[in-house]
């Protein structure tokens, strides 16, 4: 008997093209299924088709799609009750048994094909012509079989099973829907699990079973392993299995098959209470009401619709649930913001807003997609939609009500989140509540783009007149234009709903990014108010359901204040799309991707034949600067003194402007006179043709005034260095001589299609002319420096030097700095509104006792970790004094800056300080390292190894630089903190360099010959210098390392000034096996020459 | 402020001329229909499939026509949809309601939706319709638990919140039961009194009890037009009814002009009409609207239409 119900569901769906919508709608997924599942993150040493790829890809497609699974499976039952057949089939003679099971296993076998699409997908998508046959192992159809049958049937018979239970017995079509959610939710639930093995078996998709299971494997074997089917993965499947079957035995045992019987009941008390009643005639006059259709009453309209829709979808439990789950999903996702290092940061408001944006955007996006569908057709659903049809009402009037109801919806949740963030935020003790971040993080971010979305949906809902086909579009749609912005066709006049608002701050709120994002945000709802009308003209309004049929009756529909208001909408939209392209073409310039990697092809095949040209160093700079923080302009005027420290005269000096359109060069002029040349002006490359030839050991002043200005906004990203509040940028803005390496294409792949030869980052060690560098395409050995700067009243500007003077003029704060010793090129000019923090340090070592300034510029109510900070440039001072050398510079200051970059970085004597990283760290002293103090030592650090010796731009660059710093950084956090501390902060190195040996593909370099890998040159430094620490012993090594700075400092050492060269690692590891016992020598080999196993003892 | 238009015009009248309509499957729905609907009950009488629900839909703004016209007083139907709805009350053949609402919520909600958007008044319009069809205890009560007949008697109420000046009323009796319908024709039978209502069904009865003027149609076709009274009028002393064997049914066929046939205590009983006394065993009866019906759909007799 049930094969016959099976037979029947099977025919039945065979009919639907439902079916086939759902299949080749995973199929075509499938088709780019690993490249989206993997987009932007790199994949090693992993094929695109290598087994574990293949298992998260399938996991993750079936995970995201289960949706479509809720859809097949649910509808099953529900569809005897939606066309009121349950009676006819519940006297039938089936049992109730037969019944199930045949209707569960037609769905399942219907869901099973629709769900191959994703198999077959993702074997073609092997074929597909832009993945690199490199990337790929040979095709093996029996992993995807096997994959499929490991990953996605278990999965799949789980939800299968869960959404035919709850459909049968909900009966209510929404409640169907929102499952997809609830298994999400249980998949977000997993990831807050902290023990792994229990975080494997609980995940329904197994993303995170896979990763457990093949923790232990090499970057080989996880490339070509085939995944077993035992262990973690076989209990987590038959974890979900279990559960599966429980939740159809549920079903089985709740199911009543009487529930005809049940709703007569119900209705017979009305009928009662109503018979009672009908006995008292009613002779009552109905008033005639005044019938009113003007503006005001269409206005009326629209609250009472809006306020209608809203409710309505208020009553569905559904929602409730989506409510309920997202703030769950919070407090539990919560626990970790803003980690840096592994230390948490204050809950602050708009570390939880980005929490709560990022895990509640899912549960928008299903709101959206599905009450989108549902509201649309709520009228037909219920079959009262001949009534509305019939009435004088606007169809416009109408669909912007339900738009306004749903758009109200989102309100709400996002009012419930902002709850939950409070509580968060309560609970974890922090009391600073920022209503206004929480208000613009929601309103001003998600609305807007849920509500230009929701256009979307109800457009297409209206157009096609098909639920399921349009849900189904919206979510075509939205990975479409994701796609399309990902491919680089991203301006903000075409790329649906325009670029994301840019970070917020709390140092410089959202700047100058939030009128722009405004206005691009009001142009594209200005597009979807008119989808809306549109959408309103177009959709079914009586029984003429044909799209043509439809589209010719529309004009019809199109009332005269409607066309009116159609018009001037209009009109609007093409004022403001012009507004935005003039601001964005006109004012600016718009690059496209193409265009950009062109330009980059073109200015190396052009240029490069300049790059060891012989050109003098800058050897002194003085500037006058001045800063508009609020018009985001600057202006710098000054010169450079340029020397010829070659052998031979340079007729002409090649000057390279920052390519940004920005900046402009205004002059540029050199004693003596030149003659420009204008023929790379494309490039922003000026050739200068000097009148008088620079002989060997003569200068030549060099004039310049260089301007930046804003004008209008640009499209996408615009530059985030000069700001109103927190503006932070180097000299490297500023002119600089000759070829620039770093506008070369660096990938790879682009780099061959365009013929260009392969380029390392780094010169081999050996390398003559890099070894002269001590930065790439090196202007100066060292300068003097000197500058005026100027800002706003309001901000505080700081660059390197001493503070000659400071004055106050046209309402304008004043400052000049010199530096009084010769210092590297590098310098930093920073400009905000700080609070200070001052102290100072006296050098106890030295024969003459010296001051140095100590100073923290922050931001108003960032106090948690100045004292920290403040400790560790005191702590640091002490201890690299003492065992390096004498720090030179009399004062040392950290300026925060802004988080749109997440580092710090050492200029001389100065060291500005993202937001982010240290100043907001919520540090517990027993459970966490202290990172604000550490990160401080580190930078100090560098006021030894880069301010003081400088490393040639070759290999092993960075082991002189960063993994000296780390090592100098750990002495000083080993001498204030307990040993445990430094062991936790070893151990989360580990993690660091295991994560970036993940990401790296190709042979890992040893230490001393290290490339670009941070996870190499800081982390695994760290750990292998403190080992060398503990087997030679800290005084040793920081004899050595005396040695090597007294050697080869820039300015005066000993070996450095007999020679142009900069030291290399190679001279390093000379010093480190002078201090080295002779049985131990071989220690050096095996921690920096050679790529040894990491452990951390 | 703007009044409904024709407020204060008493007597209005549906025109409908040379009504067509051919669906993309080639079925022709209307052909050539043409009525005069006074103010009153005007019953629409046919079979299902006849077209009745598409002449309504028509009316109703809910579907276009091919050619023809329909006018209401000076409003063009096919082209002034607005207008007209402004002065439409239509009650569907079927329809559910919003299971989670209260039938005032949602009565408020249609009044909103037809204009009348004062809210005083439409509490006030909304109570009395709530009197008026009986719903007035069961006001706060979901919709869900309507019965058949409360459910009939929601969506006549919302017909009427517009005040209309023509009301369409598409099978509203089916499925309800007698009490109920009776409930439902002394509602309606108010109305006709200074409106055009269209009542389409398929029940005889219905027509017999409440309109003034009627039109059977089939295939699209109107077969027939007039007043019941004036119809039946014609028929008189012409219909004649006998009792006879199953077998001899294609004979009686075959000699005389049969109009009905059915089953009485097991037997067909058939009715022919005849200008003469057939004799034969046959009786005169009186003519039931009933016979002029089953004439119009199942044969080929032309009764004239007056």
């Amino acid at each position: 008997m049930w094969y016959t119900i099976f037979k029947f569901e099977i025919q039945y769906r065979i009919k639907r093209p439902d079916t086939y919508i759902f299949f080749l709608f995973l199929f075509l997924f499938s088709i780019v299924g690993v490249d989206f599942i993997f987009q932007g993150s790199d994949m090693g040493l992993m094929k695109k088709n290598s087994p574990i790829v293949i298992a998260k890809t399938m996991g993750a497609i079936t995970g995201i799609f289960m949706i479509l699974a809720s859809m097949i499976m649910g509808v099953s039952v529900l569809r005897d009750f939606k066309y009121n057949i349950e009676s006819l089939l519940f006297s039938a003679p089936i049992n109730k048994k037969d019944y199930l099971l045949g209707r569960f296993l037609g769905s399942f076998t219907v869901l099973l094909f629709a769900f191959t699409g994703i198999l077959f997908g993702m074997m073609l998508s092997e074929f597909m012509p832009w993945h690199n046959p490199e990337d790929l192992l040979g095709f093996n159809a029996f992993v995807y079989i096997k994959t499929f049958l490991m990953v996605t049937l278990p999965t799949l018979f789980f939800g299968a099973s869960l959404f035919f239970v709850t459909g049968a017995l909900s009966r209510n079509l929404v409640v169907v829907y929102t499952q997809g959610i609830i298994l999400f939710v249980i998949f977000m639930l997993t990831k807050a699990i902290t023990n792994e093995f229990w975080q494997a078996i609980l995940d329904p998709f197994s993303l995170t079973t896979t990763t457990f299971a093949t923790k232990s494997w090499s970057a080989l074997e996880k490339s070509t392993q085939e995944l077993p089917f035992v262990g973690t993965i076989l209990y987590n499947k038959l974890f979900w299995v279990s559960l599966g079957i429980l939740a159809l035995i549920y079903g089985y045992k709740k199911f009543n098959f009487n529930v005809v019987k049940e709703k007569q009941s119900k209705r017979k008390q009305v009928e009662k209470l109503v018979a009672k009643s009908t006995n008292v005639v009613s002779d009552i006059e109905i008033p005639v009401a005044t019938k009113q259709y003007e503006l005001l009453s269409k206005w009326n309209q629209l609250k009472q619709f809006s306020w209608f829709y809203f409710i309505s979808i208020c009553k569905q439990a559904s929602f409730w649930g989506i409510v309920i789950c997202g703030m769950i999903i919070i407090l539990i996702n919560s626990v970790n913001l803003g980690t840096v290092y592994g230390v948490d940061s204050y809950p602050a408001t708009y570390f939880i807003v980005e929490e709560l944006k990022e895990t509640s955007i899912y549960f928008f996006i299903i709101i959206l997609v599905f009450y989108s569908g549902e509201l649309v057709w709520k009228e037909r659903g219920a079959k009262l939609d001949l009534i509305y049809d019939a009435t004088p009402m606007s169809s416009f009037i109408k669909l912007l009500g339900k738009y306004i109801g749903l758009n109200v919806v989102y309100v709400v949740l996002m009012l419930a989140l902002i709850g939950s963030g409070i509580l968060f935020q309560t609970l974890s003790g922090y009391y600073i509540y920022e209503f206004q971040v929480y208000f613009f993080g929601f309103f001003l971010e998600i609305l807007p783009f849920l509500a230009l979305y929701t256009c979307i949906a109800f457009f297409i809902q209206s157009v096609v007149n098909h639920k399921f086909v349009g849900i189904m579009l919206v979510i075509v749609f939205f990975i479409a234009n994701v796609a399309l912005g990902l491919f680089g066709f991203d301006h903000d006049l075409y790329f649906f709903g325009g670029s994301a608002l840019g970070t917020y701050s709390d140092m410089n709120g959202y700047g100058h990014f939030l009128k722009p994002y405004l206005l691009i945000k009001s142009y594209w709802f200005l597009f979807g108010i008119l989808l809306l009308i549109i959408g309103s003209l177009v959709n079914v309004r009586g029984t003429e359901t044909n799209l043509i049929q439809r589209i010719r009756a529309s004009k019809n529909r199109l009332s005269k204040p409607l066309f009116k208001v159609a018009s001037m909408v209009f009109l609007v939209f093409i004022l403001m799309g012009s507004l935005i392209f003039y601001n964005t073409n006109i004012l600016n310039t718009y690059w496209t991707n193409t265009k950009a990697t062109k330009f980059r092809v073109a200015y190396e095949k052009e240029l490069k034949q300049f790059e060891y040209i012989p050109q003098p160093k800058i050897v002194d700079v003085n500037l006058k600067v001045e800063l508009y923080p609020s018009s985001r302009d600057y202006t710098a005027e000054g010169y450079y003194i340029l020397k010829n420290t070659n052998a031979q005269p340079i007729n002409e000096i090649h000057i390279q402007k920052l390519i940004e359109e920005n900046i402009t060069l205004d002059t540029v002029t050199f004693d003596g006179g030149a003659t420009e040349n204008n023929t790379y002006a494309t490039y922003d490359y000026t050739i200068y043709q000097l009148h008088s030839p620079l002989n060997p050991g003569d200068s030549i002043k060099m004039n310049f005034k260089q301007s930046f200005t804003t004008n209008g906004f640009e499209a996408g990203n615009s530059n985030a260095n000069i700001v109103e509040n927190g503006t932070f940028f180097n000299n490297k803005d500023f002119p600089t001589l000759g070829y620039n390496r770093k506008y070369e294409l660096s990938d790879r792949d682009e780099r061959s299609e365009y013929n260009l030869p392969e380029r390392t980052n780094r010169a081999n060690r050996n390398d003559p002319k890099e070894l002269d560098n001590a930065r790439s395409g090196s202007d100066s050995d060292g300068i003097h420096f000197e500058m005026v700067i100027g800002t706003e009243i309001d901000q505080t500007a700081l660059v390197p030097g001493n503070l000659l003077r400071e004055w106050t003029e046209n309402n304008r704060n004043y400052f000049h700095y010199k530096m009084e010793i010769p210092m590297i090129d590098f310098y930093s000019i920073v400009s905000a509104r700080y609070d200070i923090k001052k102290d100072k340090w006296i050098s106890k070592f030295d024969a003459i006792s010296k001051q140095v300034d100590l100073e923290i510029y922050y931001h108003k109510g960032h106090e948690y970790n100045i004292d920290r900070m403040m400790m560790a440039m005191k702590a640091s001072l002490d201890y690299y004094s003492t065992n390096f050398g004498p720090y030179q510079y009399e004062q040392l200051r950290i300026m925060e800056f802004p988080r749109y970059a997440q580092f710090a970085q050492s200029f001389p004597g100065t060291v500005p300080f993202s937001e982010s990283i240290g100043f907001v760290l919520d540090i517990d002293d027993e459970t966490d390292v202290d990172m604000a103090f550490y990160v401080t030592a580190h930078e100090i650090a560098h006021q030894w190894f880069a301010m003081q010796v400088e490393a040639a731009n070759v290999k092993g660059q960075y082991f002189i630089l960063e993994t000296l710093s780390q090592y100098a950084a750990i002495m000083v956090l080993k001498k204030h903190y307990p040993k445990e501390k430094i062991q936790q902060f070893l151990e989360l190195q580990l993690e660091k360099y295991k994560e970036g040996k993940l990401r790296e593909s190709g042979v890992e370099p040893t230490l001393a010959l290290v490339d670009n890998q941070d996870h190499i040159y800081y982390a695994k430094g760290a750990i292998n210098m403190f080992k060398f620490q503990e087997i030679i012993g800290e005084e040793k090594i920081n004899t050595a390392l005396k040695r090597f700075l007294g050697d080869w400092n820039t300015i005066n050492g000993k070996l450095k000034m007999q020679t142009d060269r900069y030291a290399t690692t190679l001279d390093l590891l000379g010093y480190f096996r002078e201090v080295t016992p002779s049985n131990l020598q071989h220690i050096i080999e095996e921690l920096f020459e050679s790529v040894g196993e990491l452990e951390v003892n | 402020m703007f009044v409904s238009i024709n407020q204060k015009t008493n007597s209005m009248e549906l025109r409908i001329d040379n009504l067509s309509k051919t669906y993309s499957n080639g079925i022709k729905a209307l052909q050539n229909i043409s009525l005069d609907i006074p103010t009153g009950m005007f019953g629409l009488l046919g079979p299902n499939g006849a077209g009745k629900s598409t002449l309504m839909r028509t009316i109703a703004t809910l579907q276009e026509a091919d050619s023809g016209s329909i006018v209401l007083g000076d409003i063009d139907v096919l082209q002034q949809k607005n207008n007209l709805r402004r002065v439409l009350g239509y009650l569907p053949q079927q329809f559910g309601l919003y299971p989670k609402i209260s039938a005032e919520v949602l009565l408020n909600h249609f009044a909103v939706l037809k204009g009348i958007t004062h809210k005083n008044e439409r509490q006030e319009l909304v109570k009395a319709l709530l009197y008026k069809t009986n719903l007035y205890d069961v006001r706060q009560q979901n919709l869900k638990g309507f019965s058949g007949g409360m459910k009939q008697r929601f969506g006549i109420a919302q017909a009427l919140l517009n005040n209309p000046k023509l009301l369409i009323v598409d099978e509203p009796t089916a499925g309800l039961d007698p009490v109920e319908r009776n409930r439902f024709y002394n509602l309606l039978s108010e109305l006709g009194e200074k409106t055009v209502v269209i009542l389409s069904t398929h029940i005889v009865d219905d027509v017999k009890e409440l309109c003034t003027n009627m039109a059977i149609i089939n295939k699209g076709q109107v077969c027939l037009k007039g007043k019941p009274l004036e119809i039946l009028e014609s028929l008189k002393g012409r219909v004649y009814q006998k009792t006879i064997e199953k077998s001899e049914l294609n004979l009686y066929k075959e000699n005389y002009q049969v109009i009905s046939e059915r089953l009485f205590l097991g037997k067909p009983t058939i009715h022919i009409v005849s200008d003469t006394n057939p004799g034969d065993g046959f009786s005169l009866i009186n003519a039931e609207l009933e016979d002029v019906y089953f004439s119009e759909i199942f044969n080929n007799t032309k009764l004239k239409s007056i």
